[in-house]
């Protein structure tokens, strides 16, 4: 159980502060699919680096099964959107889910089959001496899962992995993600700023208010059959629903202005 | 693009891919051009400076060429080669290895760089060649001061590129090798330094240039041995052809050494270059 308590997050100091998140409380159970929705700059980033260890809270407490999160740890793998960025470059496919393994301490014996069964997951096996740079933008992020799994996590930290692809290759990620999820019971914490994404991937939609002082809006639970068809009318229902809560932070955001 | 060492012509340039089939003369077009350049530009030059221009003042590329075959019979231009050549690779070594060694660390430490970039934002300015007169102060006419010059002149260019490489390393994958379980000082080794490598490189193509150019001033002004010392010879004695001798070598010489280290590069560190050209 992923527990975030009251979380608070200020950036700077006195008056140059800027109040990012305000009073945030989730309970995220293992192997939940959840969603950060909401318009950008309204710190859905910011919490999942909390969450990462990548940064602290000003107030409040984050805990991973009853133990404070203090840092970034092998228990929570991080997914960037920018792959070229994420993945090691220098590396080929195969020795980029070595990495994690060497530092993990995995015996070389026991490396072959981990990366075998993780690189056939992905359906990046018959490209494993292939550099980063010689991949598809959808084959770099399915790396990048393949590289997070190996290292056997209990969460997955996604921000907006796949806000860069195409709209083809995005449709086909989701439903890898999802068969995934399935196959790997990982707990995994997704942020977007697309509804849809969010109604056909995630158990639960955590709704952000815009900031300064963003908190949870809404939490909808999406009680969908998978996989899901955007076509479907209650697809349509929670749609609509989430889509007048933002317009109603959009009008917030207006009046700021 | 089915093998991996494909990654590694990341750094030559893009050129049309040519298969097989296609005709010899299609296959040798690159190098035809080159031929083609290298011959008009001779050949206009020998009719210029023969019927046109003062030979005396440009002389045709038959009289430099008749300028060189006794300069090559007696070995005298490949001893100045030689000397040139040891005091740019001393110095471009030295000059690196140390660069890389204080950039990495500046790039790293943020107190390092705010207590170091003062001082070298001063001292980057002074040219190899301005230091000509207080390097033979310290270290003498011999092969010292040289030595300084050389890496005085590649310093500054691989320290800058350096920590430029270190400071650009994203962020991104220092978080991902973060999360993958890698402490600070494994983050510096196995992800920061090889993302640097791009920029080390190009820093050091730029002062092997650079480093040709300061060492002839050096060799005129003090020395008795270099191509730069032939140069300055030839001049107050005005032997325009041995000049023109001297001038072909220092460019060939330069072209070589950067065409070696191309492809050293290529052959050793190909893997850490790819994504250069893919950006």
């Amino acid at each position: 159980m992923l527990k975030v308590e009251r979380v608070t997050k200020v950036y700077g100091e006195q008056e140059a502060s800027y109040l990012a998140l305000e009073d945030i409380a989730i309970d995220i159970a293992d192997g939940e699919f959840l969603c950060l929705l909401g318009p950008s700059g309204c710190g859905k980033t910011t919490l999942l680096n909390i969450l990462a260890g990548f940064e602290s809270v000003t107030r409040g407490r984050v805990t991973l099964d009853g133990r404070d999160i203090r840092g970034p740890g092998q228990d929570r793998v991080m997914f960037f959107q920018d792959a070229g960025s994420a993945l090691f470059p220098w590396l080929t496919v195969e020795e980029n889910v070595v990495f994690g393994l060497k530092l993990r301490g995995t015996p070389v014996r026991e490396r072959g089959a981990i990366i075998d069964r993780y690189l056939a997951m992905v359906e990046l096996d018959t490209h494993r001496g292939k550099f980063p740079t010689q991949l598809s933008g959808g084959m770099r992020q399915r790396l990048q899962i393949a590289r997070a799994l190996a290292i056997e996590p209990q969460i997955l930290l996604m921000d907006e992995p796949f806000a860069a692809l195409d709209a083809l290759t995005r449709r086909r990620m989701h439903s890898f993600l999802v068969d995934i999820w399935q196959q790997t019971q990982k707990t995994i914490v997704f942020v977007t700023h697309d509804i849809s994404e969010s109604i056909l991937l995630a158990d639960r939609i955590a709704i952000m208010g815009v900031g300064p002082g963003s908190r949870f809006e809404d939490v909808i639970r999406v009680d969908l059959p998978r996989p899901r068809d955007p076509g479907d009318p209650a697809f349509g229902e929670i749609y609509r629903r989430i889509e007048r809560q933002l317009a109603l932070e959009e009008s917030k955001l207006g009046d700021g202005v | 693009m089915t093998t991996t060492s494909t990654a590694g012509r990341g750094t030559g340039r893009p050129g049309p891919r040519v298969s097989p089939s296609r005709g010899l003369v299609e296959r040798l077009r690159p190098l035809l051009m080159v031929l083609a350049s290298v011959g008009v530009f001779v050949l206009l030059w020998q009719f210029l400076s023969t019927f046109v221009l003062n030979p005396y003042m440009i002389p045709p590329p038959t009289a430099v060429a008749a300028a060189f075959v006794p300069m090559a019979e007696t070995g005298e231009i490949f001893k100045h080669v030689t000397v040139s050549l040891v005091r740019v690779v001393i110095g471009f070594v030295l000059g690196s290895a140390l660069a890389i060694v204080v950039g990495v660390v500046m790039g790293r430490m943020r107190v390092v760089y705010e207590l170091l970039d003062p001082i070298i934002e001063f001292l980057r300015y002074l040219s190899p060649t301005a230091m000509i007169p207080i390097a033979v102060i310290w270290f003498g006419i011999g092969e010292n001061s040289k030595y300084f010059l050389i890496f005085w002149g590649t310093f500054f260019f691989v320290l800058i590129n350096t920590v430029a490489g270190v400071m650009r390393t994203p962020v991104a994958r220092q978080r991902a090798a973060q999360c993958l379980g890698a402490s600070e000082f494994q983050i510096f080794i196995f992800v920061v330094i090889p993302s640097a490598v791009p920029y080390i490189v190009t820093g050091m193509r730029v002062a092997m240039a650079s480093s040709f150019m300061s060492i002839i001033p050096a060799e005129m002004l003090a020395a008795d041995s270099g191509l730069g010392y032939l140069l300055q010879t030839a001049g107050m004695l005005v032997q325009t052809d041995r000049i023109f001798v001297a001038l072909a070598t220092i460019s060939l010489l330069g072209f070589i050494t950067d065409r070696l280290f191309r492809l050293l590069v290529d052959r050793t560190l190909s893997r850490y270059m790819a994504f250069v050209a893919a950006n």
